[in-house]
């Protein structure tokens, strides 16, 4: 399996977009980091919000990353606070929650904030790929 | 309360029936027990009367004979009992036994059938609480599951797939803990029986379930356990009293803040302390919290029993609850109970 993306610096790109998996439990980052890398993106990680914030503040990631995947429970800055502050922040970055709340009341809040999605775990690949592919999209717009 | 003389109260048979009185009466006010006589040692109420180190004997003529006794409660249901109680027990005495002694027998039975229906009943109601922490905890490892078994579908090599497989076992694994956790806590406790428990393991196991209790985990968590703790209690109300307590302080901080939890031993007596720098509760307010159906909850939210039955399982585990509180500062529930001696 290519490790293209591992290192948050200078990952080497794939030029079909690079995305960052926020999560605190390792092995769901190397499932969503399996599943996008089987799509050609470039994948990042980050085990927490507060550790998320500071990727997307390193070197080239302020321009080049395109979307953010986003738990909600975790240490230090949950989601729901990372999320408020990229939108803020970096409002071109796309943003999907990807979450094993099952909460109505959560997803059409973070919906109505311009999040892409708001997937509860468990998630089949192919719809994650989908929900990346839609929000490498939006970036596009957003760009032009 | 007005000073009184106590009434001081024998209890004639060690049965269901005279173990449930003894019960009963150990919590009430106002009542000093005497002893338990039964000619059979092994009886659940002579077990109970040594736990609360309470006078028992074979002889009823002896414990009867006891100068200053105010009521001898007869549950033998044996007819020669009246007979020999008239004969032997000190003037002033008077006697419940025969159908008076059945109708309160049967009217502690019932309130202890009630209470045993009010635990579980709000101990439901609660494990509602903890249903989105619950799902969490299950759909990450099922993603992991999902996940890794699409993996193996494209995968070739066997090494890989074998490392694949095992990850989800693990995962599967993890959510056979969940369940069997809940599925234990949640079920009806039929355990009558007083037994020795270690107060700092029932903490433990309270905590990994009341943790459940919020969404947004962002809590320090401080454990200063010290000692073995060994007290005399039925292991699920106690468990159901702490995951109450715990719960509680968790969503008084909603989700941040700091929780302490801690035992120590002093004086032959066990306490546990139960902290959190949560919102608090006002002076006015804590007279009321361990009323029944009191509650702070929105509609729907709290039944208003989770304190109340602390209490009462606190008190029918001959512990003593108090609790401090400082509007924006905090709470702490203190709990104590009698320390069993090591086993020797």
């Amino acid at each position: 399996m290519s490790e293209s993306g591992t290192d948050f610096l200078f990952g080497t790109s794939t030029g079909n977009g690079r995305v960052m998996v926020v999560d605190d439990e390792p092995d769901i980052r190397k499932v969503v980091r399996m599943t996008l890398q089987k799509a050609g993106y470039d994948v990042l990680e980050a085990e927490d919000g507060e550790k998320a914030i500071e990727v997307i503040n390193t070197g080239e990631n302020r321009l080049m990353l395109d979307v953010i995947i986003c738990d909600i429970r975790m240490p230090k800055i949950n989601g729901v606070e990372a999320i408020e502050y990229l939108r803020k922040e970096y409002p071109n970055v796309q943003l999907i929650v990807l979450t094993g709340f099952p909460d109505m009341d959560m997803a059409s809040s973070f919906l109505r904030q311009g999040v892409v999605d708001y997937l509860v775990k468990p998630v089949a690949g192919e719809k994650l790929r989908d929900s990346v592919a839609k929000a490498m999209n939006q970036r596009e717009i957003h760009r032009l | 309360m007005p000073n009184v003389e106590p009434t001081r109260v024998a209890i004639l048979g060690g049965g269901k029936g005279g173990t449930l009185l003894l019960d009963l009466l150990s919590q009430v006010p106002g009542v000093e027990l005497i002893g338990v006589a039964d000619t059979n040692p092994a009886a659940p109420g002579i077990r109970r009367a040594l736990d609360l180190n309470l006078r028992v004997t074979d002889n009823v003529v002896d414990l009867i004979a006891e100068q200053g006794l105010n009521l001898i409660v007869d549950v033998t249901g044996d007819p020669a009992m009246p007979a020999l109680i008239n004969q032997h027990k000190p003037p002033g005495a008077e006697i419940l036994g025969g159908a008076g002694a059945k109708l309160v027998w049967n009217m502690v039975q019932h309130e202890s059938t009630l209470q045993g229906q009010l635990f579980q009943a709000e101990k439901l109601a609660g494990i509602g609480s903890f249903a989105a922490g619950i799902a969490h905890d299950i759909n990450n490892p099922l993603y992991l599951v999902l996940g890794f078994a699409e993996a193996i579908i494209e995968e070739h090599d066997p090494t890989t797939i074998r490392d694949l497989a095992q990850e989800i076992i693990q995962a599967v694994r993890r959510i056979s803990t969940i369940s069997r956790e809940f599925t234990q806590y949640a079920r009806q406790s039929i355990s009558s029986e007083y037994v020795d428990v270690e107060l700092n393991v029932k903490l433990e196991e309270a905590f990994k379930i009341a943790q459940y209790a919020t969404v947004l985990q962002d809590l320090s968590v401080v454990k200063d356990y010290t000692g073995k703790q060994l007290i005399k209690a039925k292991p699920d109300e106690l468990l159901h009293a702490l995951v109450n307590l715990i719960t509680n302080a968790i969503q008084a901080m909603d989700g941040k803040g700091t929780l302490t939890l801690a035992t120590c031993d002093e004086d032959e007596v066990a306490t546990v302390t139960i902290s959190d720098t949560g919102c608090g509760i006002p002076d006015g307010r804590l007279e009321q919290i361990f009323e029944p159906f009191f509650t702070t909850k929105a509609p729907g939210k709290g039944t208003g029993l989770g304190l109340y039955n602390v209490k009462s399982i606190v008190g029918k585990n001959h512990g003593k609850i108090s609790v401090t509180s400082e509007v924006g500062k905090g709470t702490m529930f203190r709990l104590q109970f009698p320390l069993e001696g090591q086993p020797s």
